[in-house]
């Protein structure tokens, strides 16, 4: 299997790079571009291959990329790191509500953000320039 | 088809220099008359934005004019500009009432783009939608999609601002046009730098994968505006 990503292109109205596991030269010249793209402030939207309940595919945008695993890294949200840290910051705040001092506030952990690596060759991805407002 | 489109060569000849520069999406074809906004980090902005423009004059009617305000009257369907020149206020109306100009500056815009790479930007869309939408599109011109976050209903529309409507309250309400182009776009018109199916995949796209983002990069225009093209 290889990823594609399609990169929107004004000359050619979208050229594509692929993530082919059997050609190691493309593959390393697509992570450079693909690199290169995120440092100059592309979006890159990765289609992660799942889709929600009403049958519509599930996109991320990718924060960076692992050149040397040929790796999208998006920032993920795991529901049960979630879930455990919010029955954690409920029972801080009601242990602070009966024993802190008059005033002192609760604290309130946020979520912590996963970052999740996505294998590039077994994803299709979307690039866009950076954009002006029309 | 090549030999039928007098701007071809221009275009591949961009797009050779482009691949030699490593611009991964191009480079905008300037036209004479409809100059280029261009996004203000891409290289050579500024250069590629004066194309097309014509020279400032010497002196002007409107030497020493200090702008006082500028809102839209939706009475007059225009701006109000107000303005004070040598010690003296004076107001005007400025702006479209309708977005007529707005086409024929698009119509005029589009011999920057090629069947080609508008046949491209296609073939790419095809793979993102069912294909209910994608028929709706190629037919209509447009499609709905709901974004699974917020529960927006999204109108995406060839060479128009998307419009971002809400369905809470058991009514639909516009929230607003939503006007963006990757590098840049063509002053006065609906037009993009890129194809307009082009235009299309970014919005679908950065509204699929971080929908926040698609909202901060936008023009948000009101549906009353001639630019929000309804």
């Amino acid at each position: 299997m290889a990823g594609q990503v399609g990169i929107l292109n004004v000359g050619a109205g979208d050229t594509k790079l692929v993530f082919d596991p059997s050609n190691p030269a493309d593959c390393i010249r697509a992570a450079r571009v693909v690199k290169d793209m995120i440092r100059r402030g592309y979006a890159l939207l990765v289609d992660t291959g799942k889709r929600d309940a009403g049958d519509r595919p599930i996109y991320a945008r990718a924060k960076d990329f692992d050149e040397t695993k040929f790796e999208y890294i998006i920032a993920d949200f795991d529901p049960l790191i979630a879930a455990e840290e919010d029955a954690n910051a409920e029972d801080e705040s009601t242990a602070a509500q009966s024993d802190g001092a008059p005033g002192e506030k609760a604290k309130v952990r946020k979520p912590r953000s996963v970052r999740k690596a996505i294998p590039a060759e077994s994803v299709n991805a979307i690039a866009v320039a950076r954009t002006a407002g029309g | 088809m090549k030999a039928l489109d007098g701007f071809s060569g221009l275009r591949d000849g961009l797009r050779e220099i482009a691949d030699m520069r490593n611009e991964w999406a191009g480079i905008p074809m300037p036209l004479d008359g409809i100059p280029l906004v261009i996004e203000p980090t891409y290289r050579d902005a500024k250069g590629l934005a004066s194309i097309g423009r014509g020279k400032p004059e010497a002196a002007s009617e409107f030497d020493n004019v200090e702008i006082i305000n500028r809102f839209f009257s939706t009475r007059k369907g225009r701006d109000i500009v107000i303005w004070r020149q040598n010690g003296k206020i004076d107001w005007g109306t400025c702006g479209h009432v309708h977005g007529a100009d707005f086409a024929l500056q698009t119509l005029g815009a589009s011999d920057a783009w090629g069947i080609e790479q508008e046949a491209n930007a296609i073939n790419t869309l095809g793979g993102m939608l069912s294909h209910r939408a994608f028929k709706q599109y190629m037919l209509t011109g447009c499609f709905l999609e709901t974004s699974r976050r917020s529960g927006v209903v999204y109108l995406f529309r060839r060479l128009r601002p998307t419009i971002a409507i809400s369905l809470r309250s058991g009514s639909s309400r516009i929230l607003a046009a939503l006007c963006m182009h990757p590098i840049g776009y063509y002053e006065g018109s609906w037009a993009g730098a890129m194809c307009p199916t082009d235009d299309v995949i970014a919005h679908l796209a950065l509204m699929r994968g971080d929908e926040a983002m698609l909202w901060r990069r936008c023009n948000q225009h009101a549906p009353y505006r001639p630019e929000a093209g309804l």
